[in-house]
């Protein structure tokens, strides 16, 4: 590695905005060397405190130890001058100069679909993201989402389940991950998908992190899903970059006075996006042909199949189900259990049962 | 003057003997107890000395010593009384009374010379009967209690002035007639049934399974939802308790004061629901009046903790060890004190804080942070401990209002006494009583499953992310699924149905 790349990378432990990086390398001259950075007035560009911190760190040997421990923990790094930098990220106006990442970068050139939301969603919310996501990514259309809780991981989960591929992306360092609680499901992604994040490994979420992630999620993909949110979400950001980088917006119309469905709603109604009731329209837009399995050939025994039937007229809740099947609580609970492993159906919280 | 008569003082729930000696020398009057007594026997001379006096017996003007032996135990509450007052009658030769030794004397005394009711007569008893005593003098209202005992004579008494009128032989006093517990319990009823319950089908066939197989079980479900009207009828179809049992249960009673003293016994299945915030202490008993707690009074019936994850942790986390060996020990100061807790726990919980996550047609206002803090008060250790969690719906209006006649109580506990008897005879060699109680090598011996069966299991690991820990649960309940059916291999249903009782196993939460 060259000294110029060296400084360069050494330069993304300090989560400067792109324009800043920007400014700084053309104060240099096109002499990248440590020494030149260190003559260079820091503190006309950057925050005096960043750049106090910059000169006190730089040097060829503090840059090799911070590359090497990105190393060690895992995580890889490109900036915008790589060939690898995602092409779909360099027209935008804010594209992030560096960024971290572990997985698979090929991922971003797969077709892709951003699914975002609700951190909250209803039942229908989770039925309908969970759908979404699956019926995507088994035609081959990578997931993209934030990570965050609700729809977010909903569609994250749904994509790796069916074996799909999915991206997310971060608002917080690869090495802090936020929500805590998703580190297992961060992990999962790490080694299935894609990982990404424009912050340095051990910063921290602020409240700002997460509309600034949104524009990432927005610039990433082919077109953005929004399945439930409602008028004050976060999700608001997504739309409007998705809507500033002319990318399609998608949204699953819901019942108008679900608050939660007011965004996709209000979508529909202004003529911002597009309403979808399946993920056929999508696939039809992106060139895709449904491959999907057809569920004909499914063998079901005879209680089964009664079950199947009457989800087929909407998601119920067991008691429904019990009812109208007729058929004893044991031999219900047991043949729901036996769909729910042969994935035909999938379990709510809230003992709602709904077909896949 | 030396007189010498008999009592019997508790340890946990098993008695031992006392030998209350009195001493009634000349000298400045004076009046003296020792052997470790607390203030309640301390107290118990201003009593004697009263009720000696107002029976119109001549309280002596001398200087009087009681011992209570063994002097290093601590001796606790009024139960001495009566046995104080006839050892110091029976100090004067005028009084005439000569065998006040044949007797062991149970009663605590009141001023004017009556004797009161005391706990913990059935323990007493007992306990007595096993050291080899025959006949005692107990408080009258006390006597249904004694009744049960074989093997014994037991006279109830009202007063001092009766008491010794019989033991001079001038009074006569039936003993105590031996009443039957099959009479009794044949009497009793449950004033809850599973016929008042509507709706609910799954909750009532997996509390009828957690009751076929003695499984600890959890409901997790929104305000309002009939979970503590699911718990309260639980008992109604437990298989009725046997004699042995009812003594234990009865004898712990007894102790805590709690006992029916008309009935003498319990015969119906305890249903105990402390309150989320009782201390740590009164749910395992112990304190430096060592009690029976929450727990042991719960034996060998339902222990209900109705909002599950508002108990403090500490008080959650004490249950590992009854939960795991049916029993407590409590360690103080002055003694270890070991008390039975074999119980069934019935716990019930909301989803999350505000009790709506889930919920079809209501919002729920938790964050996610809320809700996984709200779910960690549950620890490891604890969940591993119960095998069955349900959710539990909202009833709707119509199904309240509904006509349909739902299956009675008396009809599940049919069924649920059926598994039982299945259960009893696979275990005989065993020593232990029901699926719930297997360990890992019996559930590996009696749990086998066919190719399908495992298959399944496989499967459902791997596509519904249950947890490690729920494995061996799942083949215990499993195995009184198929109890229920009268099978004799667990097949694949009855796997899938044991997997639907794992709610909380699942990564939704």
């Amino acid at each position: 590695m060259n000294e110029k790349q060296l400084l360069i990378y050494f330069l993304s432990q300090f989560d400067l905005a792109a324009n800043k990086v920007e400014e700084i390398l053309s104060e240099l001259d096109e002499d990248f060397s440590f020494s030149k950075l260190c003559s260079v007035k820091l503190d006309k560009i950057v925050s005096s405190a960043a750049a106090e911190k910059i000169l006190s760190l730089a040097s060829k040997e503090y840059a090799k130890i911070y590359l090497e421990n990105l190393k060690e923990l895992g995580i890889k790094l490109i900036c915008k001058l790589d060939e690898a930098f995602p092409e779909k990220l360099l027209p935008l106006e804010e594209s992030p100069f560096f960024l971290f990442y572990k997985g698979d970068l090929s991922l971003l050139k797969m077709p892709s679909i951003a699914i975002v939301g609700s951190r909250m969603p209803s039942a229908y919310g989770r039925m309908v993201s969970e759908r979404f996501a699956r019926e995507l990514a088994q035609n081959g259309v990578a997931i993209i989402s934030g990570l965050a809780y609700g729809v977010d991981s909903i569609a994250h989960r749904a994509a790796l389940e069916c074996g799909g591929k999915t991206i997310a992306v971060l608002g917080s360092g690869l090495n802090n991950i936020y929500p805590a609680q998703h580190s297992d499901l961060a992990r999962e992604i790490a080694e299935k998908g894609l990982l990404l994040s424009e912050y340095c490994p051990s910063s921290s979420a602020t409240k700002y992190s997460f509309p600034a992630r949104n524009r990432i999620i927005a610039g990433l993909s082919d077109g953005v899903l929004i399945t439930e949110a409602s008028l004050k979400s976060g999700t608001l950001y997504t739309r409007d970059f998705a809507l500033d980088y002319g990318k399609d917006v998608y949204a699953v119309p819901g019942n108008i006075d679900n608050p939660k469905s007011a965004l996709p709603n209000e979508i529909i109604c202004s003529g911002q996006g597009m309403g979808v009731s399946s993920s056929k329209a999508i696939l039809e837009n992106l060139h895709i042909e449904n491959c999907q399995k057809q569920k004909t050939n499914l063998q079901l025994s005879f209680e089964e199949d009664i079950v199947v039937k009457l989800l087929e007229t909407g998601a119920k809740e067991l008691e429904e189900i019990e009812k109208k099947s007729n058929l004893p609580i044991n031999i219900l609970s047991s043949c729901l259990t036996m769909l729910e492993i042969r994935g035909i159906i999938s379990r709510m919280p809230g003992g709602l049962f709904c077909l896949k | 003057m030396l007189a010498k008569v008999v009592s019997f003082g508790l340890k946990g729930v098993d008695g031992y003997k006392i030998d209350i000696e009195t001493d009634v020398s000349n000298g400045l009057p004076h009046f003296e107890i020792v052997g470790l007594a607390d203030t309640a026997i301390k107290e118990s001379k201003e009593r004697v000395r009263s009720a000696i006096k107002n029976s119109a017996f001549e309280y002596p003007i001398k200087r009087i010593t009681v011992n209570l032996a063994p002097a290093d135990m601590k001796k606790e509450g009024a139960v001495y009384d009566l046995g104080i007052a006839i050892a110091i009658l029976s100090c004067n030769e005028e009084n005439g009374i000569k065998n006040e030794k044949d007797f062991a004397y149970l009663g605590e005394l009141s001023f004017d010379g009556t004797v009161k009711k005391i706990k913990g007569v059935m323990p007493l008893l007992i306990s007595a009967r096993n050291l080899g005593f025959k006949k005692f003098i107990v408080p009258e209202q006390n006597c249904q209690e004694a009744s049960f005992i074989s093997g014994i004579e037991v006279y109830g008494v009202k007063s001092l002035t009766q008491t010794v009128k019989f033991l001079k032989g001038e009074e006569e006093i039936l003993p105590v007639k031996p009443c039957k517990f099959e009479d009794i319990s044949a009497k009793q009823n449950y004033q809850l049934d599973f016929s008042h319950v509507k709706g609910q089908k799954m909750a009532k066939r997996a509390l009828e399974i957690a009751a076929a197989g003695g499984h600890n079980l959890l409901m997790i479900g929104p305000p309002g939802s009939g979970k503590s009207m699911l718990a309260k009828c639980f008992p109604t179809i437990l298989p009725d308790l046997t004699f042995e049992e009812a003594l234990e249960v009865t004898k712990i009673h007894s102790i805590a004061g709690e006992l029916d003293l008309k009935q003498g016994i319990v015969c119906t299945r305890p249903f105990r629901s402390p309150h989320h915030t009782a201390s740590t202490v009164s749910l395992t008993g112990g304190g430096s009046n060592s009690k029976p707690g929450e727990i042991s009074l719960a034996h060998n019936g339902v222990l209900f903790l109705d909002e599950f994850p508002e108990y403090t942790r500490h008080t959650i986390e004490t249950l590992r060890q009854p939960l795991e060996d049916g029993v407590i020990t409590v360690a103080r100061s002055n003694a270890t004190i070991t008390y039975p807790a074999n119980f069934t726990l019935i716990a019930s919980m909301n989803p999350c804080p505000c009790g709506n996550y889930g919920s079809k047609d209501r919002e729920c206002k938790c964050s996610p942070a809320q809700i996984a803090k709200y779910l960690s008060k549950l620890s490891g250790p604890i969940m591993d401990r119960i095998d069955i969690h349900i959710e539990v719906e909202n009833v709707t209006y119509s199904q309240l209002k509904s006509q349909v006649e739902e299956e009675s109580s008396s009809v599940i506990k049919a069924r649920v006494d059926k598994a039982r008897a299945i259960q009893l005879e696979r275990f005989i060699n065993d020593k232990i009583f029901s699926n719930s109680k297997m360990s890992a090598i019996q559930t590996k011996k009696y749990c086998n499953l066919d190719s399908e069966g495992e298959l399944l299991l496989k499967n459902a690991f791997e596509r519904l992310k249950l947890s490690a820990r729920a494995h061996d649960r799942l083949l215990r309940v499993a195995r009184t699924i198929a109890d229920l059916e009268g099978e004799q291999n667990i097949l694949a249903r009855h796997i899938a149905e044991a997997i639907s009782y794992r709610s909380l196993d699942r990564k939704y939460f």
